[in-house]
Order: structure tokens, then sequence, then C-alpha cells
């Protein structure tokens, strides 16, 4: 299982990056939220949003092991184990993989709890099967 | 030849407090509102099966019609 | 560390340069709250009587609220007041977007503006690395290219509002744009912000926001946005926002028209919402946390540009009331006026008033600068709009706003500015519609809806009707609606979506700490309404109610056309409901707060 965001539908409020905070770190920080908007204005005039697809490629490189899978099937980040060498944030293919040392000793991604898509209002978000690529 | 009326918010103190009413096809929105005793003023949008429509749509078999006031505005 | 708030008063000196910060205090948060509760209270306090406002003495006032920038939907409202250059007395405009939100990052809960920078500066607010730093490469700019360059330099991650060239010419009813097409619009709060050479405030915070009870906290919260989305509500005013009601207003005879001489335009229909949606919109945009997108980015594929809106008002006041009929070009005079950064609203106004004056012979061409100002001229509106903003010939004279205007041209137009202590009336026409127009002649501002809105009470109780309901209902609404603004969140939840008000004070509990229900809430509004209305008795001579006088055109020019042809209000029933609204709230016949009345709401030291 993992995120889709249709980015056509977003409207650039920012509540899911709040409930993602709040759900990873128990902060009201958006900047510490595991997906990523970006707005592109004045043209075209639109946001694009970026989430995890649970690739798995962060696990791949993580040299202490701190990425794992949770009961949902989800890779998530072990803080405990996590040392900040930021192996696993260049090896991401949606930019959503985060290293900010200054808000958090660990790094962080998410890890499906889905609160975003409680307060999204335009339907951008849902949780479906990992489709297979073509 | 049948329609239903689904009133939202306020709009549903004029029909008794309830949600929806089943009111004949064939009469223009505003006729129908006439009937029921909804003043037609104080209905800001209709959405006729989602689409707003002006007050003077003939309302057809099956269709659905939300009428809603604003309350409150800007 | 105070739960729910930034926690420190930023203090910016612009004349010295100093920049201080002090800790909230608890008891300014306990009496009034935040947002547009601290504007009133720091501009009464700390602004000295018959201050000059575009001098060094006024104060721009910057606050967030208790709700703003949490999970709350549409936690993204922030109070800009000041003294207004355009009225002489209170100004206070709402910003909606993203930037409050970011102001509570920052560990703050108001940036005040103080004095005058001896040179163009943008204050810069990263954590706690605060400066003013030189903008004199950007002064001059619009305010898109303002922000995108602002953005380029400092980061996506920055908030910046900002002001135009109309700002920097002084046109006295210039605004602050934010996140693209987000304003704090009326007032002249961007004048302020230009005289006082600021072309930018950019922000941004890393820091996390305390609450009280934070499992108490996300359980509230997510039962407001539960709330939101199970409204049947929320899918048609996520489709067309505030233009929802444009052809409405039109059928109502709430439509200002050719300078509100009707309430129904007779070209009406390509204004509307669903023929806007499909010709231009592209995108929904909202507010932070806001679940209920209002705002309708749009593509004007005629003119090869981009604008966020027209929302009603601008469709209204720049629309019908300019004799505009396609969306498309008043789409394209809303971006002029964003881009200049200057408010609709008031220039809508103004430019009508000019209309009128050509109508009627009191301006001939060589007083329009040869421009044929017609009603439905969209070339001239268009060029009207760039010359006020340059304060250029006969746009000089419209950015004074139409009361100057009037004054100065007299032959008669002051009978038709539209406008009520100064501020021209936003977008709805008040022939026959008694609580709005008593809503229009009391808001604190100046005429603007946005305090008391009753169009439909008025319907629905009968629109000529003067009773003492009516006047205890435009009082119930200037308590409730401001009270939004107070708390850094947005009130359309509430207004469009219909969700239950009960839902807000446990949410507020588990954030604050502080239990407060919603009768709390309005002795609080209401100490704010008598705050700032011993503002404008402090500051404006023989304050009283002539003040509250609408336009006379609303008791002695009915319609001529549309759907209120013919209806008009009487002059004596203004006075019925004016001095029934004076007794309600506790004021003298002259429409001050009796000494009893400010004892009760604890003002009596503040107001000595």
């Amino acid at each position: 299982m993992r995120l889709y965001a249709e980015s056509s539908k977003c409207s650039g409020c920012h509540a899911c990056l709040v409930a993602c905070s709040l759900n990873l770190f128990k902060e009201n920080n958006p900047k510490k939220a595991a997906l990523t908007i970006l707005p592109q204005f004045p043209a075209p005039g639109v946001y694009e949003v970026e989430v995890c697809t649970q690739c798995g490629e962060c696990a791949a490189v993580c040299p202490t092991n701190a990425i794992q899978k949770n009961t949902k099937g989800a890779y998530f980040v072990d803080y405990a184990e996590c040392n900040l060498c930021e192996a696993c944030v260049p090896v991401c293919p949606e930019n959503v993989m985060f290293v900010r040392s200054g808000l958090a000793e660990t790094a962080w991604k998410c890890d499906l709890c889905g609160d975003c898509i409680a307060v999204c209002g335009t339907d951008v978000l849902r949780i479906g099967e990992i489709q297979a690529k073509a | 030849m049948s329609a239903q009326i689904k009133a939202l918010g306020i709009i549903k103190s004029y029909i008794g407090g309830k949600n929806e009413i089943i009111v004949d096809a064939g009469n223009t929105v505003r006729e129908t509102m006439r009937a029921l005793n909804i003043p037609p003023d104080v209905v800001a949008l209709v959405l006729v099966n989602d689409t707003q429509q002006s007050k003077d749509y003939r309302v057809q078999d099956g269709d659905v019609v939300k009428l809603l006031a604003v309350v409150g505005g800007g | 560390m105070m739960n729910g708030y930034g926690g420190n008063i930023l203090r910016v000196n612009l004349t010295t340069g100093k920049i201080t910060k002090e800790p909230t205090s608890p008891e300014l948060a306990s009496d009034f709250i935040g947002g547009r509760g601290f504007g009133a209270y720091f501009l009464f306090k700390e602004v000295p009587k018959g201050a000059d406002p575009l001098g060094p003495e006024n104060k721009l006032i910057v606050s967030s609220g208790p709700l703003s920038g949490l999970m709350i939907p549409g936690a993204g409202k922030c109070d800009f007041t000041c003294k207004s250059p355009l009225t002489g007395g209170y100004a206070s405009a709402s910003l909606g977007g993203i930037f409050t939100a970011e102001i509570k990052y920052a560990g703050l809960d108001s940036i005040i503006l103080e004095g005058i920078s001896p040179k163009p500066v943008y204050l810069c607010i990263d954590d706690d690395k605060i400066e003013l730093r030189d903008a004199s490469s950007l002064w001059g700019k619009g305010t898109f290219a303002t922000e995108k360059e602002l953005k380029e330099k400092l980061g996506e991650e920055f908030q910046i509002a900002c002001v135009g060239p109309g700002a920097e010419n002084g046109v006295l009813y210039a605004h602050i744009n934010h996140d693209y097409g987000r304003q704090a619009g009326r007032g002249g709060v961007g004048t302020v912000m230009g005289a006082k050479k600021v072309k930018a405030i950019a922000l941004r915070g890393t820091k996390p926001i305390p609450v009280a009870d934070l499992d108490a906290y996300r359980k509230a919260g997510m039962a407001l946005f539960d709330a939101c989305k199970k409204s049947e509500l929320l899918k048609p005013w996520q489709n067309l926002g505030t233009t929802m009601v444009v052809s409405w207003c039109d059928e109502i005879g709430a439509l200002p028209t050719r300078n509100f001489s009707a309430g129904s335009f007779e070209g009406g229909k390509t204004l509307y919402g669903p023929y806007m949606r499909e010709k231009i919109v592209i995108t929904d945009k909202g507010c932070f946390a806001c679940p209920s997108p209002c705002g309708k980015y749009s593509r004007m594929k005629r003119y090869g540009t981009n604008v966020e809106g027209p929302e009603y008002e601008t469709i209204g006041m720049i629309g019908s009331n300019l004799g505009l009929a396609e969306i498309e070009d008043v789409a394209q005079a809303n971006l002029l006026c964003d881009d200049w950064g200057i408010d609709t609203i008031s220039a809508g106004g103004a430019i009508a008033w000019a209309m009128e004056c050509y109508e009627k012979g009191i301006f001939a061409r060589a007083d329009t600068d040869g421009l044929e100002l017609e009603f439905g001229n969209v070339e001239a509106v268009f060029k009207l709009i760039e010359k006020i903003a340059k304060r250029e010939g006969l746009g000089a004279l419209l950015a004074e706003g139409t009361k100057r205007a009037a004054q100065k041209v007299g032959k008669g137009s002051e009978k038709f500015a539209i406008q009520v202590k100064g501020m021209e009336q936003s977008a709805y026409a008040t022939h026959n519609a008694t609580a709005m127009l008593l809503a229009y002649m009391t808001a604190d501002v100046g005429a603007h809806h946005n305090r008391a809105w009753a169009i439909t009470y008025d319907l629905q109780v009968g629109r000529e009707l003067v009773n003492a309901d009516k006047v205890a209902r435009v009082i119930w609404l200037q308590h409730l609606r401001p009270m939004f603004d107070t708390l850094g969140a947005c009130r359309l939840q509430w207004v469009e979506l219909n969700i239950d008000l009960e839902l807000y004070p446990p949410a507020l509990e588990a954030i604050t700490g502080v239990k407060r229900s919603w009768q709390d809430l309005h002795l609080v509004s209401e100490r704010i309404w008598n705050l700032t209305r011993m503002y404008w008795a402090r500051e404006q001579k023989d304050f009283g109610r002539a003040w509250d006088m609408p336009s006379p055109r609303f008791y002695t020019e009915p319609p001529k056309s549309g759907v209120t042809k013919g209806q008009i209000t009487k002059l004596d029933d203004v006075n019925k409901m004016l001095d029934m609204y004076y007794e309600q709230r506790g004021w003298t016949a002259n429409g001050l707060p009796k000494p009893e009345t400010l004892e009760r709401l604890g003002l009596t030291m503040l107001v000595a």
C-alpha cells in the first residue's frame, strides 16, 4: 500500500503537512511533514504534490537499518537508529526523504498513517495498492 | 412524472424541517418553490443534478433539485 | 511560552533601525485574544491622538491569532490594523493565505512597524534572524514581480507580503499582497506600509506551535475537518466560491450597477459563476488549512495573463458597478489592481463615481485626460486603474477616495459618492434592504460588508421592515463574524458550509488551555467594537451620528430599472434604525459609548 496524490486537485492549503507533523513528531510544524507541496505561481498556476511511493530505495541504502516496514507494510524511520548520515536523501526518486538536522535529530518519511487524507478537503490523497511499474 | 427537491440548510425550515420532498415534474423551479411556500428570493443557488440552473428551469422527470440559501455571505 | 501563541511581539522601529522582541502579555491574550483584538489594542494605546496616518507616529500592526497555523479548518487569517489614511479612523484588513501561520512558526504573534525608514527596505524574518534589508531594487516593481523575486532569492519557504507602486505613490486605498492573489485590501493598510518605505515582509519560521492538550486538540480539529467534509454545501462552494452569489444578487437587486444606481445588471449573465468557471478558472486555490478553497485562479486567454479571482466583490465593483459585462475583462482589471497594488473595491467605487460625473457632464473629456469615461468602457477602466496607481491626471483625484474627490469637485457629486466614513461601499446595493443598510452604516472601518452580512435575513423577514429584531441581528453578526478575525481563522467554513459553531470552543480550549464559550467570545468582540468606536471618537472631530449616515442615494433615489425599481428606504427609517442601534449598544443618541457600557467591558482605564 502507498499514498497517491492527484495534484490537479490540490489547493495548496498545507493541512496535510500539519496533520503529518503531528503524527510523526507530535508537533504543529508543517516543515516536519513527509510530503511536499510545490506551488507553481504565477504561472502555470497549479500545485504539485510529492508523496512517498514506498519504493524502498531509502531502506536499501540505510547503513544502520533504521528504515524498516511497519504493520501497514510501509517503510518508516526508527528515530533511535538513524545517525543522520543522509544516504537516503539523494536516492529517493520523489524527494520525500527528509533530513533537517536543525529541526530533528533523525531523518523522517511517510509512515502511511493516513491523517493527511482526513484533513484534505479536495480529495487529493488516497491510499491504494502499489501498482507494478509498466 | 416526479422529481426530488433537496432542501439544504435553512431551506429545510420552509418544508417542515424535512431534508427532501417529492414533487410533480413539469413546472419551473420558481413555480415549484412557490407551491412549497419557499420564497424564491431566499434561495441563492439551484443545482439540478449538481449543475447550476436558473429558477426558470423546467423540472424534468427524475431530476434531483438542490435548493440552497446563503445564510452567511461573504 | 503560551499555548496557542507564537509568544512574542516584534517591534521594528524603521526610523532608527532598532528591532526588539517582547513576550506576548497573558493579560493581552486574555482580554483581546489575538488578531484584530491585538490590532485594536495597540492602535488605541500606542498611536497618539491626531497622528498623521502617513507619518512616523502611525503604526502598522500585523497580528496572527490563536487558531492560526494549526490543524483547524481555515486557520489562515492575518489582521493588519493601523490608522487609516483613507478615512482618518480605524482600519483593519484581513489577509488570507499562509502568512499568518508563518508568523506563529517564527515564534511571533504581532509584528509592529513603527516610524519611517529613510530608504526603501524589506523586513526579513528567518526565525530569530531578523533584519531590515535594502529594497531599492524592488521599489517600483509590481506585487507579482516582487513576490517572485523574493521567493527566488530567499527560498520557496518564505512567505511574502508586499506592496505595489500604488502604495509607494500614496494611493489612499493601496493594499498588501501575498501568495500571488490574496490581499489585506481595505482602508489603506498598504498605503501605510508604503509610507513607511517597507516594500515587503519576508517571513519564515520553523518552530512548532505549542498547545495545551495535544490529544484533545487533534480530536477537536479532526471533528471540525470532518464536519466540513460532510457538509452538503462543500462541493457547490468549492466549485464556485463567492461567485456563487453573483446570479442571486442580480436576481434580488443587490448587485451594484452603474455606481449603485440600480441593483440588477442587464448585462450580468456573462459575469455569473458557472460561466466564469468554464471560461477562465484553472485551479481552486485556498488559504492555510482550508478544506473549502474559495479562491479561483484564472487564465485570461484574451490577455495572456493569470489572476487569482475575480471573487464576488471585484465582480460587483469592477464588473456590474462599472457596466462591464464580460468576466474576462473584469479578471484583467482585477489583475491590474492587484499588480499595481490597489483595493479593487475602493477603485471600483472611485471609477464608478467618476463615470457618473462624466455621464452628468460634471467631467468633460478635458477632465478625464481624454478618456471616454462611459459605463462599460473597458479600455478606459484599464487605463484609469493605472492612472490611479501612478496618481497621474484624473487618477490623482481618484486616488484620494470618493469622499475627498467629491468634496473637491462639488457640483452635487457628493450625493453620489457611495461611501460611509470615507470608505467606498462594498458590493451590495442597499436601496431596499434595511438590515444590510444598517450593517454598512455602522461597520467599524467604514462601508464594508464583512462585519455583518444580512442579505438573506432581509429577504426572510421583509426587506423594508425596521424593527428591534433586525437591529439585534446586525449587532449579533458584528460580534460573531469579526471574532474569527480575532482568532486568526476564516469564518467561511461556518458561514458557507453551515458547520456547527459549537465545534470551535473545544478546539480553542484544547489549544490555549483557556475555556471560553461563544458568550465569552461575544463579550471580547463587543469590547473590541467599543474600543474602535472610541478610537473614531478620539480621532475625528465631531464624530457621532452624522458619520453613520449612508450615502443619500439609498434614501432618495429609487432605482429606475431592475428588480428593485421604484424601491427605496425612507430617511425616517434610517434614523429609526440608528436610534435603536445606539440604544441596544448602550450608546448615546449621538452614537458614543456610554460610561457604563465602557465600564461593563473593562475599557474605562484604557480609553481614559
